[in-house]
């Protein structure tokens, strides 16, 4: 065996699970497919590194960070509203932190090089284009696109991301089915820091992170918008086969965003420095794929663990803990020498009794309710209207009550009584 | 100053005529047909010097003991580009290459790809290379041909080994031409339909032994490379035929046009100020004619075949 | 006898090390340099002057085949002669057959290098190369002006430099990427620039000597205000099918002469 582990993909679940294998003192290569980690790799904007707390204690005096996230804010829109729930904290803008904005290219790049530090072999440039298997169908290691470029490990981590080719080539999937991926589209806005300061009313390294829900003209799916030094990052998560179905374009969606009387302002004079697109997995906790395969191990976005759902994008940091916990539990298996699918087992566990699982099986329907047509296209109205007439002066009538808005609303949106009850179930379920 | 041309079969090299007007007019010609070229410039007293095919080592050798100014200019064409260096180190002189404006003290040199300009303040003895078609000259009017030159000799070649040997001089290909000595060039722009377009356009182009050029959108697609782009933030071309596919005529495009003797523009819209430029100006959707004008050419090389 | 390989490493304007590499003609220079030494049964170094940066593409180098990386170590900008008396020093004592180089660097962009390098090693020069054949003898095609060509035949010693699109560098094997990541490089203490008084600004061309502009009044604004392009506009737009359009084209190339 060339190595006790191959790790495919240096982004932050592939960082991470190298880190763990060479902290363990296993002979591990990580294998890239960009010029460098996170050359390529594109996200909203938002990462939570809490889990780095075991792997980098202190890690917030070292990451390349743009700024801490103190403030947080969720709207809800409707092509002339939109209503805030406005949110700061200061404890959010001191050690030990929680979230902040980063650019990938030089977040992953970091993470990598705490890998490399701990003696994990990184190899770029290289492109894994398939798994070598025995004859009993165990992997043992993989192909590259480079001349002579078969490598044989006792693991294999598969760390490559939304779409992850090995797992699907071990049959850890089942059917793939588009619905449950959604498209996400950003765009990078260069403003001067002092402006970005002064329009998202913060100061120094502090930053904002913006999830907005009904501004993707009846796409099901929302936006987002986040500060970082002298950018703001600017994008809408689409649900696939929507935006197939209404033939609509995400460069229409988003430039109709940007438009929103709410955004535009925000916005004004910024200079485009880069569009991009990506696909995220948001199968939800069922449809989720086998996680271990004989002496396969899959973690972050190739496991389908992401967690997108309109005013949720999470994917950094369950890539950066199922990262962790595969790398623990490849290197335990190498030292007992049983890589077999048992011997891999324990990553599972890992999984289960961490947050990783834990929230995606809490959260598990609330994809399904954030993203369905009553929370995209009726209730963002319905809750602006009541809102707007509350706040409406209507003299000389006088001001009507509460419960006849809510009535009158709920009848002019067309929403049942009942679904509005069931949804709400859901939701508060979802979160209790 | 004066200016140093290498000259082929009596050919003044590209930017040789810019390099003897920012010279004031002194020039030495060497190559072949030296004599010829200096006579072709229209300056009095110009020096030639018959020195053979282009042996940038001996040439080096031979003539430095002839330039007697400090300032000596090259244009920078491929000749120009290959002998400077080596003359610069025969005669022991800093090499200031690339330059857009070349005074006794002051040389302005274009860097960074073209985005930057360094102005450099310079003393003493240098040589420059000055880029071709940055300057522009005016025409001396035909009438008074033939200023004599002055004859020099050179000391005979100096020990082989010095050079490589030339086995053999190719006439103009238009398919490997730079785009600003192409004499006929087809261009393309964003009225034509993909990246695929821009191969029928060379194939078209071949046929009709013009060089490819394109417009700023064409290049910013990738559908063909930078060095085809004509314009203000491309090349500065100077062809006798252009004829313009899909082109809007846009300011920083046919500021890059030079004189063409001829213009014809294929577009949709006969308003666009191409169109208003053309000799001949044809209202048609240029990717069915460039199919049409492609079958034509076909056609007569079968003709001429058969 | 060795191949050497010049490459000079560069960092976009606006970025830093990890998005540099070195020039599509450097590779290109590289390729031939590779192929030259198997050709030749001969080793083939890769020579930079740069930083500590520069390393990465001498790695990347060694990982597609050559046995050997020198840099010079120099964070300064050279001019070109200072470079080239760099890579000579480099490659002093050494018995060496062919340079390649690329034929511009992307940054100076004056393609002197190479001229002052054969000068100073007193090698033969083979600059500005569009094609390179390999055979008993190393036949090499030149760009001149004019879109002529020159053929020439170049024996060692000699340096080379190539344009881009001459060669395309091969990929390196997966061993060879593998060991490149940790493979010696040697380092050698560069010069420190010695610079004229230099003002930079952003590029503007400069003004044009043009003839004036020729005819009547109208068509004389016209010229200026077109950029200095076509002093005159006979065509009334004409409107017409494509097969008429490209008859009409051949008709009008006749009449002008270039058919
Ligand atoms: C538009 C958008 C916005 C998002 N916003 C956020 C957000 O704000 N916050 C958040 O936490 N998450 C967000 N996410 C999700 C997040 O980006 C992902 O969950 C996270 O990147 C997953 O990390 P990973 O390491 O699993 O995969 P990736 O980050 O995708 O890394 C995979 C790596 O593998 C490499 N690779 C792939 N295939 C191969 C191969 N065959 N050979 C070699 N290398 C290979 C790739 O180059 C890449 O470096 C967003 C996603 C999108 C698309
Ligand atoms: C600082 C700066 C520098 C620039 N430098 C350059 C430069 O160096 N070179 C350059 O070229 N541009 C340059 N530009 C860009 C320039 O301003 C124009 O945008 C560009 O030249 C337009 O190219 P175009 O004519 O191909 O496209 P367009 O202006 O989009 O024109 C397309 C034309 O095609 C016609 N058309 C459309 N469909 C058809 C059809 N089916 N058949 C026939 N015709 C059709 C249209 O009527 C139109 O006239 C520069 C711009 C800036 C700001
Ligand atoms: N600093 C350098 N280190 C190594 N090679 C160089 C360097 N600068 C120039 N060269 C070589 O010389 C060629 C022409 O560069 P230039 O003369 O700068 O246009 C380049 O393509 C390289 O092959």
């Amino acid at each position: 065996m060339d190595f006790d582990a191959i790790v495919v993909g240096a982004g932050p679940a592939g960082s991470c699970a190298a880190l763990e294998l060479a902290r363990a003192g296993k002979s591990v290569l990580l294998i890239e497919r960009g010029p460098f980690p996170g050359s390529k790799n594109m996200y909203g904007g938002v990462v939570y590194p809490r889990i780095l707390d075991e792997l980098v204690p202190q890690w917030w005096e070292e990451a390349p960070i743009q700024r801490w996230v103190t403030r947080r804010s969720t709207m809800i829109m409707t092509p002339t509203q939109a209503l805030t729930i406005d949110f700061r904290s200061q404890n959010w803008a001191a050690p030990p932190y929680n979230g902040a904005t980063a650019y990938r290219p030089d977040f992953d790049h970091w993470l990598a090089g705490k890998a490399t530090d701990a003696g994990a072999q990184l190899l770029c440039s290289t492109v894994v284009t398939g798994v070598l298997r025995d004859a009993a169908g165990a992997v043992i290691g993989v192909r590259t696109d480079r001349p002579d470029g078969d490598l044989t490990a006792k693991v294999v981590i598969a760390c490559d991301g939304v779409n992850s080719f090995i797992a699907k080539e071990v049959g850890l999937y089942g059917k793939v089915d588009a619905a449950n991926y959604t498209l996400g589209v950003k765009e990078t806005l260069a403003l001067p820091k002092e402006v970005i300061d002064e329009r998202f009313g913060v100061r120094g390294r502090e930053g904002v992170d913006f999830e907005v829900v009904g501004c993707t003209e009846g796409v099901n799916g929302g936006g987002f918008l986040y500060t970082n030094l002298d950018t703001v990052s600017l994008g809408v998560v689409l649900k696939l086969p929507r935006l197939a179905a209404q033939k609509k374009r995400p460069e229409e969606i988003i430039a109709s965003f940007k438009k929103h009387p709410a955004i535009a302002p925000l916005i004004e004079g910024a200079d485009l420095k880069e569009y991009s697109a990506h696909v995220i997995p948001e199968a939800g906790y069922k449809m989720l794929p086998k996680l271990v395969g004989p002496g396969l191990l899959v973690a972050g976005d190739a496991a389908a663990l992401c967690l997108a759902a309109g005013i949720w994008l999470e994917g950094m940091n369950f890539a950066m803990a199922s990262g962790m916990y595969a790398g623990r539990a490849a290197a335990q298996a190498v030292t007992r020498g049983n890589t077999g699918p048992d011997g891999l087992k324990p990553y599972l566990e890992m999984l289960n009794s961490s947050f990783v699982l834990k929230d995606h099986r809490k959260l598990q329907h609330i994809p399904h309710l954030v993203l369905s047509d009553r929370v995209q296209n009726q209730y963002p109205a319905f809750v602006a209207n009541i809102v707007e007439r509350m706040f409406r002066v209507d003299n000389p009538a006088p001001k009507p009550g509460l419960r006849r808005i809510v009535r009158e609303e709920r009848k002019r949106a067309g929403i049942r009584w009942r679904d509005l009850l069931s949804d709400g179930w859901t939701g508060m379920k979802g979160f209790s | 100053m004066l200016a140093v041309l290498f000259a082929r079969d009596g050919a003044v090299p590209a930017g040789g005529d810019e390099v003897v007007a920012e010279c004031g007019g002194r020039v030495l010609v060497c190559g072949t047909g030296a004599h010829e070229a200096a006579a072709a410039l229209q300056v009095q007293g110009a020096r030639a010097v018959e020195t053979g095919q282009f042996e940038p080592g001996t040439l080096a050798q031979q003539i430095a003991p002839l330039l007697d100014d400090d300032i000596v200019v090259l244009p920078g064409s491929p000749d120009g580009r290959d002998l400077a260096p080596r003359l610069a180190h025969v005669l022991r002189r800093r090499l200031l290459a690339g330059a857009i404006r070349v005074t006794e003290h002051e040389v302005f040199l274009a860097r960074g790809g073209g985005r930057e300009i360094h102005e450099v303040t310079v003393d003493g003895p240098f040589v420059a290379t000055m880029v071709p078609g940055v300057r522009g000259t005016v025409p001396t009017p035909e009438a008074d041909h033939g200023v004599p030159s002055v004859a020099e000799k050179v000391v005979a070649g100096t020990a082989s080994g010095t050079d490589c040997a030339v086995l053999e001089v190719l006439g103009p290909d238009v398919a490997t031409m730079d785009l600003a000595e192409a004499p006929r060039i087809l261009g393309g722009g964003a009225g034509l339909d993909s990246s695929e377009r821009f191969d029928q356009l060379t194939r078209v182009a071949t046929a009709l032994g013009a060089s490819v050029g394109a417009t700023r959108v064409v290049t910013d697609r990738g559908w063909l490379p930078h060095a085809r782009q004509i314009g203000t933030t491309g090349c500065v071309i100077d062809p006798e035929l252009y004829l313009a596919f899909g082109i809007s005529g846009a300011v920083q495009h046919t500021a890059g046009l030079g004189q063409p003797q001829y213009i014809l523009s294929v577009n949709t819209d006969p308003h666009c100020p191409m169109m208003q430029l053309a000799d001949l100006a044809i209202v048609c959707d240029a990717n069915a004619a460039l199919d049409a004008l492609e079958a034509r050419m076909a056609e007569r090389m079968a003709g001429q075949r058969g | 006898m060795t191949v050497v390989a010049c490459l000079k490493w560069l960092t976009p304007h606006d970025a830093d090390d990890r998005f540099g590499g070195i020039s599509p003609a450097d590779s290109s220079a590289l390729e031939w340099a590779l192929r030259l030494g198997a050709a030749r049964n001969e080793q083939v170094l890769a020579v930079a002057v740069g930083p500590a940066a520069a390393d990465t593409a001498l790695r990347d180098a060694l990982a597609c085949g050559a046995h050997r990386a020198i840099r010079v170590d120099s964070a300064d900008e050279l001019s070109s002669n200072d470079v080239a008396a760099a890579i000579a020093g480099a490659i002093d004592g050494l018995d060496v057959s062919f340079v390649c180089c690329g034929d511009y660097s992307l940054d100076r962009g004056t393609g002197s290098v190479p001229a002052f390098l054969a000068a100073q090693i007193g090698a033969r020069q083979a600059l500005g190369l569009i094609e390179i054949v390999l055979g008993n003898e190393v036949i090499a095609l030149r760009r001149l002006d004019g879109g002529r060509r020159e053929r020439l035949r170049v024996d060692a010693p000699a340096v080379l430099s190539v344009e881009g699109a001459t060669a395309t560098l091969r990929r390196a094997s997966l061993s060879g990427a593998l060991a490149a990541r940790t493979a010696p490089i040697d380092v050698l203490a560069g010069p420190v620039g010695s610079h004229l008084p230099t003002a930079r600004r952003p590029y503007r061309p400069r003004a044009r000597v043009l003839p004036p502009p020729q005819g009547e009044t109208l068509d004389r604004v016209r010229s200026l205000l077109s950029g200095g392009t076509a002093t005159k506009s006979h065509g009334v737009p004409v409107e017409l099918e494509p097969e008429e359009a490209a008859d009409r084209i051949i008709a009008a190339l006749d009449e002008w002469g270039y058919s």
